[in-house]
């Protein structure tokens, strides 16, 4: 081998170890970017995490071809946790993603923070068709990132009929009636309460309804973050004993329950509520569901303290990705969704509202659900946080003492956990 | 015989591979440890050993992960041992019947470990699982704070234990049969001919499966996101998916810090027990 070659070896060799070994912090591959008024054309790549919507998105997407036939849509579909977890590290490169969502809250502040999202302030014509009250979540420093799409209610659905018939028509609107609705229900031999208390992601949507006339304000829980709440505080543990009450309504084992168990012991009316919320509709109905949905929250306090009725939640933060090198199909894509007659396809297909202006709402649940849209409700506070581990603390103290763990201790080991990880 | 230099290149692939996938993604495995990086922002601190300081003594996060790690480990490691050994005694003779059942306790290791956690979760389901109807108890399983990683280490060497039963077959079947037929005219039982030569003369099988499981139990990232949801509760975490959730967290710099320590305590408890495989096989 020649000195020269050697050498040759010997530089590729050492630049490589000093490309891999310099340090965090280099940005992804950078590609052209195009701009709102590139073409409508290629393969587009939609980010999200609603497995259960695919087939709905796909009936979107052909309509959406078929008015843009040089484009196609690709949905790259993760599991709802995974998507928190990893979606940010996947689109930041613009590889995955040009059209992409966001969880509302600390997803969204995150990939906010990093200028993944181009700024939609300027697209009056697609932001116009969202109703400005429930795009909030989608604004940072007064742009307009992203655009909240669907309109969920995180509180327990009910089986109206199963209710009905055993005289609750007109549901208790303080603690003490609401125990007492789980006390009659239990005596007739129906499960009070369906919970998944052994899915982190399911089991903490009872959080945001009991928590909601407590300390009632949309950012409660992220102030156990900042240190201005603790676990060990009065009205926590208050919440706490609360949920020890609910012991003896959860179905038994319920700490050990998966969702797709809770959702077939409401669907077969042998539980009377499902403590998750109206995103699990479509869920129940293709388990054989016939009777009529509602929604309830808990009302914890004495009703004339209770400021709340329900919770609700704006999420699925549409946003197309600033490295993407189709903006311009991005955006008609953004725009397609955001058409009153195409959104009303999506939320009549998976029994969600949406955000967007002048929907007709044809399917049965969302028509029961619809007085909720007028309702006192509260922005659900649970995704306020932003550390998971902190949010688990939190969300594990109240199934713990489902279990059986006495209020007290669960808030002080809780609280132990915040006061590291924070 | 003349060394030729242009030998010198023949290795230069596969280093150069091992160099790139293995040592430069540890080295800065290890560079990320010391830092407080976040996993997308260009900017960070060095933070020198502070990661490995909290690891080690202010996260019980970690410190419970460790916990739960280790009673997986033990009840993996000796469940799995011994019920692959003793399906390896049983089926070592040659038989049609025991070809067939050899098939079956095996089948399990070719299934994805997202689809064995997902039918385990229905076995496990308190209301409708298969176990609560089989047993007649009314256990919760994965919901039970104190026993959940022991629900989760059976399931674990359902998963595994055919497969480390081929290891053990293949050590058995090495065995000269003279032995057995020497241990027979001395008048040596069954039990004594296990204890004399079978047990003794599959020291390095043994090895290899203690070591192999050890690694596995480590490592058992996907079944337990898969039973135990993702981060799953306090009482099913363990090591690798602390250490995603740390990562899932935006903390890649402390998450580096877990993963290095992660593999020191792969590397000691593997050491351990080679030592102990060997002084039980004396």
């Amino acid at each position: 081998m020649s000195n020269l070659s050697r050498r040759t070896l010997l530089f590729a060799a050492a630049g490589s170890a000093l490309a891999a070994c310099a340090g965090p912090g280099g940005d992804a591959d950078e590609k052209t970017v195009t701009g709102f008024d590139g073409p409508v054309e290629g393969q587009l790549s939609f980010a999200h995490w609603r497995a259960e919507d695919k087939d709905v998105l796909e009936q979107i997407v052909a309509s959406f071809v078929q008015k843009n036939p040089k484009v196609t849509v690709r949905q790259d579909i993760s599991p709802s946790n995974d998507y928190q977890s990893t979606a940010l590290q996947k689109i930041r490169g613009g590889s995955v993603g040009d059209a992409f969502t966001a969880f509302r809250g600390a997803q969204f502040t995150q990939i906010a923070s990093v200028g993944v999202f181009a700024d939609l302030s300027t697209q009056s014509d697609l932001v116009g068709k969202f109703d400005p009250k429930l795009i909030a979540a989608g604004t940072s420093e007064s742009k307009q990132l992203g655009l909240p799409y669907q309109l969920v209610f995180n509180m327990p659905v009910t089986n109206v009929d199963l209710l009905a018939k055993y005289g609750y028509t007109d549901l208790p609107k303080d603690w003490d009636g609401f125990l007492g609705m789980l006390d009659g229900l239990k005596a007739k031999d129906v499960t009070p309460i369906a919970w998944p208390g052994g899915d982190a992601a399911n089991a903490g949507q009872l959080l945001n309804t009991m928590v909601m006339n407590n300390i009632p304000s949309d950012d409660a829980l992220g102030k156990f973050e900042t240190g201005e709440v603790k676990a060990t505080d009065e009205w926590f543990v208050h919440t706490l004993k609360q949920y020890a009450q609910l012991r003896p309504y959860v179905q038994s084992g319920a700490n050990g329950t998966g969702s797709e168990a809770a959702q077939q012991l409401f669907a077969t009316q042998k539980a009377a509520l499902l403590a998750t919320g109206s995103f699990m509709a479509g869920a129940v109905r293709k388990l054989g569901a016939k009777f009529p949905l509602g929604l309830y929250a808990p009302i914890t306090t004495t009703a004339d303290k209770a400021k709340y009725e329900g919770v609700f939640n704006a999420t699925f933060i549409l946003g197309i990705n600033a490295k993407s090198s189709k903006q311009g199909a991005a955006l008609a894509w953004l725009k397609h969704l955001a058409d009153p007659a195409v959104a009303g396809v999506y939320a009549n297909g998976t029994s969600q509202h949406v955000t967007v202006k002048d929907v007709e709402y044809t399917n049965e649940d969302l028509k029961s659900f619809a007085p909720w849209l007028t309702r006192k409700t509260l922005l659900a506070p649970r995704f306020q946080f932003n550390n998971l581990d902190v949010r688990s603390a939190v969300e594990n103290a109240t199934v713990q003492v489902v279990g059986g763990t006495d209020p007290a201790k669960a808030a002080e080991a809780a609280q132990r956990v915040i006061d590291q990880k924070r | 015989m003349r060394f030729s230099k242009s030998l010198l290149l023949f290795p230069v692939p596969a280093l150069a591979l091992y160099g790139t996938f293995f040592v430069l993604p540890a080295v800065q495995g290890l560079q990320y440890s010391t830092t407080d990086w976040d996993g997308f922002s260009p900017s960070f601190h060095n933070v020198g050993l502070d990661n490995f300081r909290e690891v080690a003594t202010a996260d019980d996060l970690f410190r419970n992960a460790l916990g739960n790690n280790l009673k997986f480990l033990l009840a993996v490691v000796i469940g799995q041992t011994v019920l692959a050994l003793f399906l390896a005694v049983l089926l070592a003779a040659r038989s049609r019947g025991s070809t067939w059942l050899r098939g079956l306790f095996f089948l399990p290791t070719i299934l994805s470990s997202v689809s064995v956690a997902f039918v385990w979760r229905f076995v496990y389901d308190p209301n409708f699982g298969l176990a609560n109807r089989l047993t007649g108890l009314h256990e919760s399983y994965l919901g039970d704070e104190k026993k959940a990683i022991f629900f989760v280490a059976i399931t674990q060497i359902w998963f595994h234990a055919g497969q480390m039963m081929i290891i053990y077959l293949a050590g058995i079947n090495q065995i000269p049969p003279e032995l057995y037929e020497a241990a027979r005219t001395d008048g040596a039982n069954r039990w004594q001919q296990f204890r004399h030569i079978t047990w003794p003369l599959v020291a390095p099988a043994t090895t290899l499966v203690v070591a192999y499981t050890t690694i596995q139990s480590f490592k058992a990232f996907d079944l337990i996101l898969g039973l135990g949801g993702n981060p799953p509760r306090g009482a099913l975490d363990i090591l690798s998916t602390r250490i995603y959730t740390t990562f899932a967290n935006n903390q890649l710099g402390y998450a580096a810090a877990e993963s290095v320590v992660f593999m020191l305590a792969i590397a000691a408890v593997t050491v351990a027990q080679n030592r102990a495989t060997r002084l039980a096989h004396r």
